[in-house]
């Protein structure tokens, strides 16, 4: 599954966002992510592509610049450890 | 110390009759009992006790997405509760509103614990090595408190009461003390529970307190004061009360639905789980007491009555000792018979019950209840029917907790 539908699919189940609303150019503003929403949304990035953001990652304005932060951590970061899939 | 009254203005709550005071109460009237079997089978091996469960509570439906997935289920129950009550109230809700004179007590025994205890099945049982990061934010004890005055623009005191089956009265209690003492001017007080977890659950079964399923179905499982009781019922749910200093209520044209007049509490500090008669009166003096009444004055009892061999004789007893010659003409009703035990949230349960009681005109009866254990006689027990039109005008709602917490309730029927 591709960056955006994993962040599109996560902002639809948690905040019931429409999936179109969210493009690369979509500020996190307008999509009302403040600071402990991002920490989920880096979470679930984390659990979904297995890599772990820095703590000191910067953070993005808009949905293409998180989209950035997850490939460069793909494209160097260490993976973390598979686990076993959430139950729902 | 310039002395406020406090007036109910709101009344909300979360049970199986849905998220409404006004019908679960009508339930009561009918005397109709949401005690069902509930099993929860997950590993090592199932567990069953007769229990309430609100099982149409739909959070996201009440609260919205955003929020239902943001919190615990005792939380979503406390919010859908306290919406209702400030609907009531005839309060509006606004976006980012601060209302420094108001704000929040809640009560509960367990929290957001059903939180942590999927955490915890799903690092030790699934193998996941990480938790969610919401897990703090949604777990912490004051999870409830919090997310009702974010929600309601309460700035003023925002606190949690835990202090086992007496944290709602408590919060309450506390809550009318900040309008009496004019620190406040409403505060949103109640509590909310989920205690059907299924290590929760474990360990009530341990403590062997738990009802056992009744030969007539689990519907009659709780019955209080009777001979043949065999504990309690754990259920879930929350309700709220919106406290109001009396003369704002009246400046802004408030329904006035009842007076808190009375608020004590104190510590048996005598055992674990064996509750003390003299805790138990001192308790309801103090009460008393603080509402300017005495015990001559008091019309109705709901009871803590949990339906547990040792706590309901104990209970009588205390009335007994409290109203003297009197006790036979005082009705007595313990509601948990239907409604369950809410733990931390039974003494919202129970006051929303009460203050409506004397609203109506109407007492509540305690279900099960067609034949009284000699050691629980000599109080006006209400059975198979409400008692209506009796003219009821002062009321205590008892909460004798685990720890020797005891919290009670004065209430007066609304007068000018």
């Amino acid at each position: 599954m591709d960056i955006l539908t994993v962040i599109r699919n996560f902002l639809h189940d948690r905040l019931g966002v429409d999936p179109a609303r969210i493009t690369p150019d979509t500020t996190l503003a307008e999509l009302e992510i403040d600071s402990l929403m991002l920490v989920e949304l880096i979470f679930e990035c984390e659990e979904k592509f297995k890599v772990a953001f820095d703590r000191d990652t910067r953070t993005p304005a808009n949905i293409g610049e998180l989209i950035a932060i997850v490939e460069e951590f793909l494209a160097t970061a260490k993976p973390v450890k598979a686990e076993a899939p959430a139950q729902e | 110390m310039r002395r406020h009254r406090v007036a109910i203005t709101g009344l909300g709550a979360v049970t199986p009759a849905g998220v409404s005071g006004d019908d679960f109460f009508a339930r009561l009237l009918a005397g109709e009992s949401f005690i069902r079997l509930h099993t929860v089978d997950e590993p090592p091996g199932p567990v069953a006790q007769p229990a309430v469960r609100c099982d149409a509570f739909d959070a996201s439906a009440l609260l919205g997405r955003p929020l239902a997935s943001a919190t615990d289920r005792s939380v979503q129950m406390a919010l859908a509760a306290c919406f209702e009550a400030w609907q009531q109230a005839g309060l509006t809700r606004e976006e980012r509103a601060v209302r420094p004179d108001f704000g929040v007590a809640w009560g509960s025994a367990l929290g957001s614990s059903s939180t942590f205890e999927r955490g915890y099945k799903e690092m030790w049982q699934n193998g996941r090595e990480r938790l969610p990061p919401m897990s703090v934010v949604m777990g912490m004890s004051n999870a409830a408190a919090s997310q009702i005055s974010i929600q309601l623009g309460l700035a003023n005191a925002s606190l949690t009461y835990v202090a086992a089956c007496a944290s709602a009265a408590s919060a309450i209690g506390e809550g009318y003390r900040r309008i009496r003492d004019g620190e406040a001017t409403l505060m949103v007080t109640g509590g909310g529970d989920v205690p059907l977890g299924y290590a929760t659950m474990k360990a009530w079964e341990a403590l062997r307190v738990i009802a056992l399923a009744d030969a007539d179905g689990a519907p009659a499982s709780c019955r209080p004061f009777h001979p043949g009781r065999s504990g309690l019922v754990l259920g879930e749910g929350a309700a709220t009360l919106i406290l109001e200093e009396w003369e704002h209520a009246v400046a802004r044209g408030a329904t006035i639905l009842g007076e808190l007049a009375g608020y004590g509490t104190c510590s048996d500090a005598s055992h674990l789980v064996r509750p003390d008669p003299a805790g138990q009166v001192r308790a309801m003096r103090l009460a008393l007491a603080d509402a300017g009444l005495s015990p001559d004055d008091v019309d109705y009892v709901n009871a803590h009555g949990t339906s547990t061999i040792e706590g309901d004789a104990i209970e009588i007893a205390s009335l007994r000792e409290l109203f003297g010659e009197r006790a036979g003409e005082v009705a007595v009703s313990a509601t948990k018979s239907m409604h369950g035990h809410l733990m931390g949230a039974a003494g919202a349960i129970e006051a929303v019950a009460t203050v409506l009681a004397l609203q109506q005109d109407a007492l509540p009866p305690t279900a099960n209840l067609d034949t009284i254990d000699p050691a629980c006689a000599g109080v006006r027990h209400i059975v198979d029917a409400p008692l209506v039109g009796s003219g009821a005008r002062v009321a205590l709602s008892n909460s004798f907790a685990f720890g020797g917490c005891n919290a009670v309730l004065a209430f007066r029927k609304a007068e000018a």
